[in-house]
């Protein structure tokens, strides 16, 4: 893909900051002992050694390989900022060098890792559209000069050339999630719920039984789900500030590693509400964006905790946000096409909650009776439409339909529509995308 | 009876019937291993004779049915080139249409696999900044292919929109 002669070394350029390859150390010794430490739990440890002492060798293993491997990374690593592009030029053995022209950034995010965070040091992620190699890190970089070349970055992104304005923008803070919110929503949430009564009914059952070790089968798993929703919910939302500036949003989260995200304006692809079982009772809901290249990274649910516009909010200021994002999107007001009836017997209950819908800006699908999502995107995002039928729903006259975007938390489908209704949707969605990009 | 799936305005392009050859001969390459299998065990095995006659009818249905469906599910292909989008549609029981407009294609690829160039076609694929998108026209002769590949990506710089 590179023609060859572009991979020479280049001995200009910046090198990422010296105390990388401690942090990177620490990393993998982090990631080592964890290891350990689970493989230890599920029985299978190291043969006779003790536990603490594959403890320390595998700590002090992963600092001294991880160190070693980073001060290389380090030292061969370089970044040149020019006119057009971003290039990064690394590699030990096989150099490798890569390029970001500006214009196809979509993002840049700032990661303060908990180890680097202490040595005041940040990862500069830069996110460009397209398949699953679309992320670049620059790992690590003294705080202030992450922030300085974000600034750079994003201004040149947007097609601003002119140097040394190095003026901090104005920003307004919008909203800050208080962190208890974030905690009384994760506890009323299903699967928070179900994860915790089944440790505690596993718990109480294996103490009442004297089968600890039979029940430990069930108690590790569930445990392990409970943590990881308590990390994702809680850990990574703490102090959650949504502030508004020039170019777009600005997220900065989490409590021991801190993530500080931008939403430009014009890269948003769409937008997902999201309203849990529980939380519809109160009104909550949740927020999360669409942007080309974030849920490349997803983890199994397949929706990175990136993609999290508003962890809990209620509808006055969820509503503030999208319009902020996508002006004159309606989303109650628009004229629905629901789900006939006979559809029911592809979703029992669920067909009384779909339905699509669009006004001029923007397309709108519902669909979900124990976490209702409403998907927005705007007809200019549109990237392709889609129209299906199977066997079963020819019989009874249906269809569905697919508005694609770029693959995240948004999917706005039609499924099991009336078949003319369906092929009329698809026909006026493409005028009305062809109306929205001219 | 479809009026479903029939193009906003124009016809349906249809693919080469040499797509439907193709694939014949993909499926006979299996449908053929298991049908030796089936003899050889008739042959060998004296006890084990009603496993291979079972082969042998397995493979026997699958030939008929795959040499039906390789005819029908060629002339279901189609694709056609309006103003502002390319549609493309496909299937027999399960069918869909999907419309991508000309400004949201990111790159379109042509290829080639050894058989489908013994036999001059080609495949164009058409990629969006969506994964779902998946819209691939298989069984296309190979100079049509190459005009359709240099047309999309024409059309896709002149209507061109970014992400």
């Amino acid at each position: 893909m590179v023609p060859v002669s572009d991979v020479q070394p280049e001995a200009v350029g910046v090198r990422t900051h010296p105390l990388t390859s401690v942090v990177q150390g620490a990393l993998w010794a982090a990631a080592a002992s964890f290891g350990l430490i689970s493989s230890i739990f599920t029985g299978d440890g190291w043969g006779d050694m003790s536990a603490v002492l594959s403890l320390v060798i595998s700590l002090g293993g992963g600092l001294v390989v991880g160190m070693l491997v980073g001060y290389l990374s380090w030292r061969f690593t370089r970044y040149v900022i020019d006119g057009t592009e971003l290039r990064i030029n690394s590699g030990i053995v096989t150099k490798a060098s890569r390029r970001i022209p500006y214009e196809r950034i979509q993002s840049v995010d700032i990661a303060e890792p908990l180890v680097a965070r202490v040595f005041g040091l940040a990862e500069l992620r830069i996110e460009m559209a397209g398949g699953k190699d679309s992320r670049t890190s620059l790992r690590f970089l003294a705080l202030a000069d992450a922030r300085d070349l974000r600034r750079v970055l994003l201004a040149r992104a947007h097609g601003e050339t002119h140097e040394g304005e190095a003026v901090e923008e104005q920003r307004t803070i919008i909203t800050v999630v208080p962190p208890e919110r974030v905690m009384i929503g994760t506890v009323l949430s299903l699967d928070f719920l179900f994860a915790a009564i089944g440790s505690i009914v596993l718990i109480v059952g294996a103490i009442w039984f004297g089968e600890f070790v039979v029940a430990l089968g069930g108690i590790i798993p569930l445990g392990t789900w409970l943590a990881q929703i308590i990390a994702k919910r809680i850990l990574q939302q703490w102090d959650f500030t949504l502030s508004r500036g020039q170019g777009g949003l600005r997220i900065e989260r989490g409590l021991l590693s801190r993530t500080s995200q931008t939403i430009p304006f014009s890269r948003v692809q769409g937008i997902a509400i999201k309203e849990p079982f529980v939380w519809r009772r109160f009104g909550w809901l949740r927020l999360e964006v669409d942007i080309a290249g974030y849920a490349a990274h997803g983890d199994d649910e397949g929706v990175d905790s990136s993609s999290i516009l508003l962890p809990i909010s209620d509808r006055i200021l969820a509503d503030a946000v999208i319009a902020e994002l996508i002006p004159g999107s309606a989303v109650d007001d628009v004229p629905q096409t629901a789900a006939p009836k006979r559809s029911r017997m592809f979703a029992p209950i669920g067909w009384r909650y779909r339905w699509v819908g669009a006004n001029e800006r923007t397309f709108v699908a519902r669909e979900g009776w124990i976490e209702r999502t409403t998907s927005i995107v705007p007809h200019h995002k549109t990237q392709s439409v889609e129209l299906r039928q199977g066997p079963l729903q020819r019989r009874r006259r249906l269809a569905t339909i697919e508005v694609h975007t770029p693959q995240g938390p948004v999917d706005a489908d039609g499924r099991n529509l009336d078949e003319r209704d369906a092929r009329a949707i698809v026909l006026a969605q493409l005028d009305r995308a062809r109306a929205a990009r001219a | 009876m479809d009026e479903l799936f029939t193009p906003p305005s124009g016809t349906w392009q249809r693919v080469s019937p040499k797509l439907a050859t193709i694939r014949r001969i993909l499926i006979l390459i299996p449908v053929s291993v298991i049908a030796l299998a089936g003899v050889l065990l008739l042959l060998m095995l004296s006890d084990l004779r009603w496993i291979g006659a079972l082969l042998i009818a397995l493979a026997l249905v699958g030939a008929v049915w795959g040499w039906a469906w390789a005819g029908r599910n060629q002339r279901s292909w189609g694709y056609t080139e309006n103003d502002d989008d390319l549609l493309v549609t496909s299937g027999v029981m399960f069918k869909r249409l999907v419309a991508i407009p000309y400004g949201r294609m990111q790159f379109v690829d042509v290829e080639a696999g050894p058989l489908a160039r013994a036999y001059g076609v080609a495949t164009v694929t058409l990629h969006t900044a969506s994964a779902e998108t998946a819209a691939d026209i298989p069984g296309l002769p190979a100079a049509e292919a190459t005009r359709l590949r240099n047309r999309l990506t024409e059309l896709g710089e002149a209507h061109g929109a970014g992400v």
